[in-house]
């Protein structure tokens, strides 16, 4: 008797994926980058999602931002996912750019892995610019692209800067005056998650901003020649950059995590965490009544130098192209475009909308307003790699001590820009 | 009439090939196959994505990979880190394994507790050992920080200077290994006749003259294979580093950078590149000359030793 309905039971188990295939069921494979406050809203629309469309169920797949290239060349290699999460196209090849290798973006659209989205209806709900200048290649458009951040500015801990007296800088040595002024009184005077390595490069990207404001003429005067990273405006940057990961990040950095740097500045253990404007929603998580702003790393000695912030368009959706639920990709696509929903998702990621119709009505989203004219499109989105071009070629602010092994920044200049040149020379 | 395969038949001489026949087309499908495929793929532009074309390029890759500008250099030093990993690791693990297995081998109560202990780390994994260590190497409070606290210092562990960093992970890897060190040792402990050891005591030799003149040449095949694995594993060992570090300048080994080319993961570019699975190809088989030329000096070597020492 017990054998029998042991039996019974697993004859029903066999049959069930026969019913829900029977009944039109899908299953949508997402993959998203972890970002907390991105993996909440997008948990928490897919929940909406699901009960608006019954017979659709997602199911999403989460890996750490610097994975995320790897795991979508992999997956959509495997064919197992529908719909992924990819920043903005970047790194485009420009003509004077010679043997660099094509972004995988590019690679990933020639070999026919990513689907055209060309004409669908929801384009229209974004603006035309961010579709063209974020997804769009040859004419086709491959990605919606759903907002960008900053990257070049530091948030400050406006209690703190009110208790000890200290007014936001706006110069290079108004921050290192403030920072003097935290260490002083036994406040760490910023954070970082140094131990994912790319938080402290994304820090010093400020740095570099203030130095080189047109970033684009910067990348094309690197490559022809005429900016070296060891003339007398890069060795500039590279001393503030030295200063910046010796000095004013707390020892013990390298062990933070990317994840759990918002919630030790939330918590007050740091004045100040320069990062991008993405770890606005997971510090008003850690502590929702935290009084914080955010202003431009004032990298130059110059306060008119130091009106700018930089930053990608982030978070857009590919749609992979051998995808056998194309419906219900496009349903999901379609849902989310909504602008009620929309809002909803801008208002959850801090993200600067790309619909015009969206606003970013948060603390956040007022600190970067005055900024917003002066947006440009960073270094790391514009610079292509030469073959041939040594490890240490990148303005990287992590390759100082503690977090690195140098320690002279004049020394670091020349080899960055030997590294440099032996990629140039080499496929000259 | 049907000839009967039976011990002694007319047809048994076969038996035994097609008894290893399907072994041998599972080697040839999961793991020779790959490896001629891999060579083959290290004279191609392949990316590794489906669809996308791919190019007989000839030796450009490995021009590319050991010749060209700063990055051939860089890739030098990765080489020159990985020999440095592979000797700390051989050198620190076989030691260490003969010792614990020399201690284990002793009567002490509860000697099965303590080999259990020595070996769990050997079942953990690599994900499960890296996180720990990474946990117990916190800078801002980890146990290893406080305990150093208390003698009044700091340290970034993980996050300090390259080859500090280096260390602890070519530690870590020593600790996650030494079970099996010690395991093959332990049973080549144990093969030796006792009455040897004995005999050697009742002729005055010490403890250690016993070990150095009877235990330690007995143990040559025992060492053998402790070497070979030892030096083969920590050749093409990387997946630690990438759990501990991450693909950053100045602790990548050679498996590392095979695996950060191939799948879009560099030093140079953090954020996105294309994977480029060929080139990745072509630096795999420079590991596996490296792999060959080291292993089978170290073999011969070995081998005579065994010769000389046991006749």
């Amino acid at each position: 008797m017990k054998n029998g309905r042991f039996f019974v039971a697993l004859v029903l188990l066999a049959a069930l994926p026969l019913c829900l295939f029977a009944q039109g069921k899908v299953t949508l494979e997402l993959l998203i980058h972890q970002n907390a406050p991105l993996v909440d809203y997008i948990n928490a629309f897919n929940e909406k999602f699901q009960k608006q469309y019954p017979d659709i169920t997602v199911d999403v797949s989460v890996v750490k931002s610097d994975e995320l290239a790897t795991s979508t060349q992999t997956r959509l290699t495997a064919n197992d996912v529908d719909i992924i999460d990819m920043f903005g196209f970047a790194q485009g090849i420009q003509p004077y750019m010679k043997n660099a290798d094509k972004p995988n973006w590019q690679t990933l659209i020639e070999a026919g892995l990513l689907m055209d989205l060309t004409g669908q209806p929801f384009l229209k709900y974004y603006d035309p610019a961010a579709i063209r200048d974020a997804g769009s290649f040859n004419g086709k458009v491959y990605e919606v692209n759903t907002g960008r951040y900053a990257f070049t500015g530091v948030f400050y801990n406006k209690d703190l800067f009110a208790k000890y007296g200290v007014k936001v800088p706006t110069t290079w040595g108004q921050l290192v005056a403030a920072c003097d002024t935290f260490k002083k009184n036994g406040i760490a005077p910023m954070t970082a998650g140094g131990k994912d390595g790319w938080p402290v490069l994304v820090a010093g990207y400020g740095i570099l901003l203030a130095e080189y404001p047109d970033q684009a003429a910067l990348v094309k005067g690197l490559w022809n020649g005429t900016i070296k990273w060891n003339d007398a405006r890069s060795l500039d940057m590279w001393k503030k950059m030295q200063v910046l990961a010796r000095d004013m990040i707390e020892p013990g950095a390298s062990g933070i995590s990317f994840d759990a740097a918002p919630g030790r500045f939330a918590s007050g253990a740091a004045a100040m965490y320069p990062a991008g404007s993405w770890d606005a929603p997971a510090i008003e998580t850690a502590n929702p009544k935290m009084n914080y702003g955010y202003f431009p790393m004032p990298g130059s000695d110059k306060a008119a130098d130091n009106k700018y912030l930089a930053g990608k368009y982030d978070v857009g959706w590919i749609v992979a192209a051998k995808t056998e639920k194309k419906d219900a990709a496009m349903k999901w696509l379609a849902f989310f475009s909504k602008p009620e929903n929309y809002q909803a998702y801008v208002n959850a990621t801090g993200i600067m909308p790309t619909q015009p119709t969206a606003k970013l009505n948060t603390v956040l989203g007022r600190e970067v307003a005055p900024h917003l004219a002066n947006f440009r499109l960073g270094y790391e989105l514009l610079w292509v790699n030469p073959k041939g071009f040594g490890q240490w070629a990148q303005p990287n602010a992590s390759f100082f001590k503690p977090f690195n092994q140098w320690d002279d920044a004049r020394k670091l200049a020349d080899q960055a820009q030997a590294d440099l040149d032996a990629g140039l020379n080499a496929n000259r | 009439m049907r000839h009967a395969f039976h011990f002694g038949g007319r047809g048994s001489r076969f038996v035994p090939y097609l008894l290893l026949l399907p072994g041998m087309l599972l080697y040839l499908l999961i793991s020779l196959g790959p490896s001629l495929a891999t060579v083959f793929y290290s004279f191609t532009d392949a990316s590794g994505l489906i669809g996308s074309p791919t190019k007989f390029v000839g030796l450009s890759n490995y021009r590319e990979f050991l010749f060209l500008g700063q990055n051939a250099r860089d890739n030098a030093e990765v080489l020159v880190r990985t020999l440095e990993f592979s000797v700390l690791v051989t050198v620190i693990q076989t030691g260490l394994g003969l010792f614990v297995a020399a201690l284990l081998n002793q009567r002490l109560a509860a000697t099965n507790v303590f080999r259990t202990v020595f070996f769990m780390p050997v079942i953990l994994g690599v994900t499960i050992v890296g996180l720990t260590w990474t946990l117990f190497l916190y800078p801002l409070g980890g146990p290893a920080q406080k305990v150093l606290a208390l003698l009044g210092g700091h340290s970034e562990f993980l996050g300090g200077p390259p080859f500090q960093a280096f260390l602890w992970v070519t530690w870590v890897q020593i600790w996650a290994n030494m079970g099996v060190t010690m395991i093959i040792f332990l049973g080549g402990l144990q093969t030796i006749p006792s009455e040897l050891v004995e005999a050697s005591r009742i002729d005055g030799a010490s403890g250690w003259q016993s070990f150095r003149h009877i235990t330690y040449p007995l143990l040559t095949p025992s060492l053998n294979t402790n070497l070979t694995l030892a030096i083969i594993g920590s050749l093409q060992a990387w997946q630690l580093l990438l759990v501990m570090k991450g693909v950053t300048n100045g602790t990548q080994v050679l498996g590392l950078i095979i695996y950060a080319i191939a799948f879009g993961r560099t030093v140079q570019n953090p954020t996105a590149v294309a994977m480029r699975q060929g080139y990745g190809a072509a630096a795999s088989v420079v590991l596996f000359v490296l792999v060959l030329i080291i292993g089978m000096t170290a073999q011969f070597l070995m081998r005579r030793r065994e010769r000389r020492v046991l006749g």
